[in-house]
């Protein structure tokens, strides 16, 4: 139960980091926050011998609002990100993951880039910020690359980063008018419980209050954020009701992969999925109809 | 790789070589001795690893120590100044939000941390901040309160408000003093004084025996074995020897054949497998090294040959004929068969009205105390051992090292540093106590030896699954005629305390109700996974809460109030039951009244919405067991006859030792209570303070060594409070004779006419007094030395003359009821319990603040271990969830509202009337727990625990049936 041994290289530039993952790649792993590599490496799931830490690298740290959207820094910790004014302004979702996950000391350790980065199935970010549009930034000395978050995931604890790419943002496009998303999930405890089910959905109401567009993406119901296109062609184009709801989360419940595990069974998660769909579907009604009038 | 790195830890930078990989918990309390930071998981799901890092609380665990260079730290030790406690340090203390104390610095690190930001949090901000830090043994009241209440506190000790502890008792502000039968008041006992070890708990100061780091020390660590069952054919060492820094390497062929255990006519480990492994995790070879990094990584490189052998898991499985058996001793795995019967059973069936039987399942609780287990040892050139460990029982584990090393006991110093929380799991020498005295007699050196968090997990002795056939009749009234129990106990792989446990399944549940024919069949079988033992309640939990929803679905089929089938069935005062327990002082009827005024049932039950529910639950305990584990007088097994049974105490169960320093002004009480966070040091503190006639506050206490406190023989059972209890009122009494003809000198009275009382000792005559002190100091002029002794033995005779007629015995019982309040959420099956109202018959509170904390921290475990707890295995007998993300522990966030008030009671044959607490508080919840989820959801659970997902199941296969639950098992007869 100790970090075997490692070397550690502290990185004040993205290309100091990028040349040292190059260099031993495979065996070097990006240091952020920590809150996933130090458990994968005490507990020896991780096989890494070079740790590449970019925490002295400032740039990655912030909430900007720019012309494309949030620009959320990487090493943005989940606490920070959780009391940003820009957050709570404009892309207030993003606070039902952000004020639920984990424990206090973990959110002020872990990052937004880890988050996303570690591509753990049960991660709290990755279905709400797909549903509302978010990409992220990866950087390498071949430039940026950006990646819509449905091309980010490729199974647990893959991506389709390369290995000399740095995750360095996320963009959050702002959210259109007549939008409202939610997130929901299902823990077994109150504190500090890793989520066995969750779902995030976004709705955009037309003026008449049909339902124009529709995003529904699933969390640790499947090896990477599931999104739901049942979902969609089920409920654009009507107006909202609860029978509506209804549907979309038989969609969901279908388009599930779930496992069994220490926390449920597959079928438990399934019902939960349909359970969550409807509730955030709801949440996500209600603030679509604020942003709206 | 090692670089030089500069830390700014409370204030000063220290620059230190630091590895690559080191986390700054490692850092903090290895390099820089600052031992506050806690380690009890390592992966940052416990948070007692706590530190603010630039004011934000962070798991050090999780923190490279080469990543915090350049930022400002603080642990606990940073937070007083020059002695002076902050105002939440003393919130802590005095609002009884400590108790094992392991997880303080973390919480009252968070906790500042929210109140440097919000001064005046609400409850939700406070529980939302303390989310991530786990408690086992307050329940969270304590810790909410004591945030909350921070603001009275100015941090010297003060506090503008104290009556929250005396209204929970019922009686409204300033309650009247507790009483001896006499009606003379108490001065000492019956106070919420705070513990006697809370400041340095709350500093950081405490050490407990991780913290203990000893000169040219080495660090052992032991290899598991990777499968449930098989045989070792072969060990090669060489690799792991070769590995610089290891210094040894034992395997089975080192250490002595003697087996060990709790049970004398079972013992059945060695402390190293000889030939077999029989869970996954069994000891198999230990390696000691320069460091404990070292040592980890040589037992990774140990090979073992095993021949593996067919694995066995389930109870009822492993009793079948042909069965993989675990010891050859043992028949069809069965390690115990208990059959006991009292009355005329079928007859009793034959008379009742209405006869229900069911089947209910336990599950696996592990105890998870917040401090590993750890174990320090060395060996003195005369031959003596010195063994500092994380214990609950310190005499025993003096006896099984005497045992197992064939050497007198009196040879054998056991230290037991501050203990971060036991409740069970820490009864019985560890293979840690003997592979770290083994490595130190081998290599001359002291050797430590801490178990990780899936170590403990492994090395098990949690609570037993119990399986469960009962059968219960009673009449037209409710009133019961016959009960019928079976129940597979899944003891695991060893006996540990399975042969008690068998028998206190059986033996506690006629002394809540009147049970005038009762059977009780008990099979404790072995299974390839971990010992179970002796956990908080000791085989009477899973038992009690079957028992408890029979009774209430019983009250529901006859149409009778759940409260009044207790009611007409409950204890009276003075009664011995039917399998002849000593039913001594019995107020469990007061207790449900009062929790049926308190909870507002009779306006509740049946009348609330679906998803919401109420239930009721009730139980008791022993208040200390009626014999000592092991047969015989103090002294090495191996020397001692065959002892017949004889039914009295051979010795003393408690002793202690009270000396009054020179001057008089300072008493040092030693005995050798084992004080794991329960309180045992203050409320001894305050029943010896009250035999003297001087404050509390003028006592010390000894009681973590055995060369310096006489033996007694532990926290198990439930019975530090009444016979340590009674040892130091005693040895406080035998002081004050001693001072009493020199007090009558001074007064110039008739010595009969002394009493002591507030540090004076008095012509109770006259009402003239001279200082307690003086009189002490004329002692010493005369006679030199003034000691005082006393010592308890339980009475003679307690039991009937039946086998297993011992276990259960008492000098007293305690009772108490418990009403929950839950809200399901239907569609997702998910419980919160939100508030549980209970009251207990103890007798006399000797500490009230220590008593609501036994029973506020018995509600959270008990809640949690009946919707959140099990330790699963896969189907090779791997555990699945040894860690604290996968094995659930409510979080304060978890926690329900929690009233504890206690009835009045006065228990003649306890210290000044005192009863047990600490296991009987656990006992009614589960029940209560599982009432109110079936009265919330129309649907019973049986078994445990009662997650979401079965919830939904049960809701789901109702859905197409009608009505009401008809179990096909309800047998109604007329």
């Amino acid at each position: 139960m100790h970090v075997p041994e490692v070397e550690m290289h502290a990185c004040v530039t993205l290309e100091d980091a990028s040349a040292l993952l190059t260099r031993y790649a495979p065996r070097a792993r990006v240091l952020a926050g920590g809150t996933d590599l130090l458990v994968d490496l005490k507990t020896g799931r991780a096989n890494t011998q070079h740790l590449v830490s970019i925490s002295r690298i400032g740039s990655l740290r912030g909430v900007w609002a720019t012309a494309e959207g949030l620009r959320i820094g990487a090493l943005t910790s989940i606490t920070r990100l959780h009391h940003s004014n820009l957050v709570r302004e404009r892309c207030a979702p993003l606070r039902d993951a952000t004020g639920q996950m984990a424990a206090p000391q973990i959110r002020n350790m872990a990052t937004v880039g880890g988050n996303l980065a570690c591509a753990v199935p049960c991660a709290d970010l990755p279905p709400i910020l797909t549903v509302l549009g978010a990409e992220v930034v990866a950087w390498s000395p071949r430039g940026e690359r950006r990646l819509p978050l449905p091309q980010f995931f490729l199974g647990p604890r893959r991506t389709t980063m390369e290995s000399d790419e740095i995750l360095t943002a996320v963009i959050v496009p702002p959210m259109p008018a007549g939008f409202g998303a939610a997130y929901a999930r299902f823990a077994l405890r109150e504190g500090n419980a890793i989520a066995v089910a969750a779902a995030a959905a976004g709705l955009r109401l037309d003026g008449e209050g049909r339902i124009a567009d529709a995003r529904l993406t699933l969390g640790a119901v499947a090896p990477v954020p599931q999104t739901v296109e049942l979902a969609r062609e089920v409920l654009v184009g009507h107006r909202p009701d609860e029978p509506l709801f209804e549907k979309a989360a038989a969609a969901a419940e279908l388009a599930a992969r779930p496992i069994s595990d220490v926390r449920g069974s597959a079928e438990f998660r399934r019902r939960l999925v349909g359970v969550l769909t409807r509730r955030a579907l709801d949440t996500a009604l209600r603030r679509a109809r604020e942003a709206t009038s | 790789m090692t670089s030089l790195r500069t830390l700014r830890v409370n204030g000063h930078d220290y620059t230190l070589a630091v590895d690559a990989g080191a986390t700054l918990l490692e850092v903090l309390r290895d390099k820089l001795g600052l031992t506050g930071t806690k380690k009890g998981c390592n992966v940052g799901d416990c948070g007692v690893c706590t530190v603010l890092v630039d004011g934000e609380p962070m798991n050090s665990c999780l923190l490279l120590a080469a990543e915090s260079a350049g930022r400002s730290i603080t642990t606990i030790e940073g937070l007083s100044r020059n002695g002076k406690l902050t105002p939440l340090q003393e919130a802590f203390i005095h609002e009884g939000a400590i108790q094992c104390g392991y997880c303080t610095p973390g919480m009252i690190l968070a906790g500042t941390a929210l109140l440097r930001e919000n001064p005046a949090p609400q409850v939700e901000e406070i529980k939302e901040a303390l989310a991530g830090n786990l408690c086992r043994c307050t329940g969270y009241a304590g810790i909410v309160r004591a945030v909350s209440r921070c603001e009275n506190y100015r941090g010297d000790g003060t506090c503008g408000d104290r009556t929250a502890h005396d209204e929970r008792d019922g009686q409204g502000n300033g309650r009247a003093p507790y009483r001896d039968p006499g009606g003379k008041p108490f001065a000492a006992v019956g106070v919420s004084m705070p513990r006697v070890d809370a400041a340095d708990k709350a500093t950081g100061r405490a050490l407990y025996t991780a913290d203990i780091a000893l000169p040219n020390m080495l660090h052992g660590k032991i290899l598991g074995s990777p499968i449930a069952h098989g045989r070792v054919r072969r060990i090669d060492v060489s690799r792991a020897a070769a590995l610089p820094g290891v210094v040894d390497v034992i395997t089975g062929a080192d250490v002595p054949d003697t087996q060990y255990g709790v049970s004398p006519a079972r013992y059945d480990e060695h402390v190293l497998a000889k030939d077999k492994v029989r869970h996954v995790g069994d000891e198999v070879a230990a390696v000691v090294a320069v460091d404990e990094r070292t040592a980890e990584r040589a037992i990774a490189c140990i090979q073992v040959d095993y021949e593996e052998l067919p694995v066995v898991l389930d109870a009822y499985q492993a009793v079948q004929e042909g069965a993989p058996l675990l010891h050859d001793r043992y028949p069809r795995n069965i390690n115990t068969h208990v059959e006991q019967s009292f009355g005329e059973i079928e007859a009793g069936f034959a008379a009742s009205h209405y006869v229900r039987e069911e089947e209910f399942t336990g599950n696996t609780i592990y105890q998870s105390p917040l401090e590993p287990h750890a174990a320090i040892a060395y060996w003195e050139h005369d031959g003596t051992l010195v063994l500092y460990t994380s214990t609950q029982v310190p005499h025993y584990v003096q006896y099984m090292m005497a045992h197992v090393f064939h050497m007198p006991l009196g040879k054998i110093r056991v230290i037991r540093p501050a203990v971060g929380g036991g409740f069970g799991g820490k009864a019985e020498t560890t293979p840690l106590d003997l592979c770290a005295a083994i490595l130190s007699r081998r290599t001359g050196r002291p050797v430590k030896m801490v178990y990780s968090r899936e170590e403990m997990f492994h090395h098990g002795r949690g609570r037993h699954r119990q399986h469960m056939r009962f059968k219960l009749g009673v009449d037209r009234e409710g009133r019961i005629q016959a009960f019928k129990s079976e129940i597979h106990l899944d003891g695991g792989a060893y006996s540990s305390f399975g042969v008690a446990t068998a028998y206190y399944a059986g033996s506690v549940i006629p002394t809540l109700y009147h049970i005038p024919n009762y059977r009780y069949d008990g099979y404790r079988v072995m299974t390839n996974k971990p010992a179970c033992g002796a956990m908080r309640g000791h085989g009477v939990p899973q038992p009690r809460f079957a028992f408890e929803c029979l009774l209430s679905m019983i009250a529901d089929d006859l149409g009778i109030d759940p409260i009044e089938i207790r009611r007409r069935n409950a204890m009276a005062p003075h009664t011995r039951t039917v399998n002849d327990m000593d039913i001594g002082s019995c107020e469990f009827r007061a207790t449900l009244e009062a929790v049926c005024e308190k909870s507002g049932w009779d306006g509740k039950y049946g009348k609330l919405p679906r998803g919401k529910g109420i239930g009721v639950g009730c139980g008791g305990f022993v208040s200390g067991a009626g014999y000592c584990i092991y047969r015989g007088q103090v002294q090495l097994s191996h020397e001692k006859g065959k002892e017949p049974f004889q039914k009295r105490s051979i010795f003393p169960h408690a002793n202690a030792v009270a000396k009054v320093s020179e001057d008089g002004m300072a008493v040092v009480l030693m005995i050798g209570a084992a004080e794991i966070g329960q309180g045992s040091d203050t409320v001894l503190t305050q029943m010896c303070a009250e035999a003297l006639g001087i404050p509390p506050a003028r006592i010390r206490m000894r009681s973590e060594d055995s060369d310096i406190s006489p033996l007694d023989l532990g926290a198990y059972s439930s019975r530090v409070t009444l016979m340590a209890g009674h040892a130091v009122a005693r040895a406080g009494y035998a002081v004050v004779e001693k001072m009493r003809p020199f007090a009558a000198a001074l007064l110039q009275c008739d010595e009969a006419d002394v009493a002591a009382r507030d540090a004076r000792m008095w012509d109770q005559r006259s009402g003239r007094s001279v200082p307690w002190e003086e009189a002490a100091r004329k002692y010493f002029n005369a006679n030199g030395p003034l000691v005082g002794t006393g010592c308890y033995k339980p009475p003679d005779g307690l039991g009937g003359d039946f086998k297993g007629g011992t276990v259960g015995t008492s000098p007293a019982y305690s009772f108490g009821s418990a009403v929950c309040e839950v809200a399901v959420d239907l569609e997702t099956g998910k419980v919160r319990i939100e508030r549980f109202t209970d009251y207990h018959d103890c007798g006399t509170p000797i500490n009230p603040m220590a008593v609501h904390g036994q029973v506020e921290g018995a509600i959270v475990m008990g809640a949690s271990e009946t919707i959140f707890e099990d330790v699963q295995f896969d189907e090779q007998g791997r555990i699945l969830n040894p860690n604290l993300h996968g094995y659930l522990m409510m979080t304060i966030k978890d926690a329900p509202d929690i009233f504890s008030g206690l009835v009045e009671s006065y228990e003649e044959r306890g210290p000044f009337g005192a009863k047990e607490i600490g296991e009987g508080s656990t006992l009614p919840v589960l029940g209560a727990v599982a009432h109110a989820i079936a009265n919330a959801t129309g649907v019973w659970i049986k078994d445990l625990p009662i997650t979401p997902e079965k919830i939904l199941r049960a809701l789901k296969s109702r859905e197409p049936q009608r009505g009401p639950e008809a179990p096909a098992a309800a047998l109604a007869r007329t």
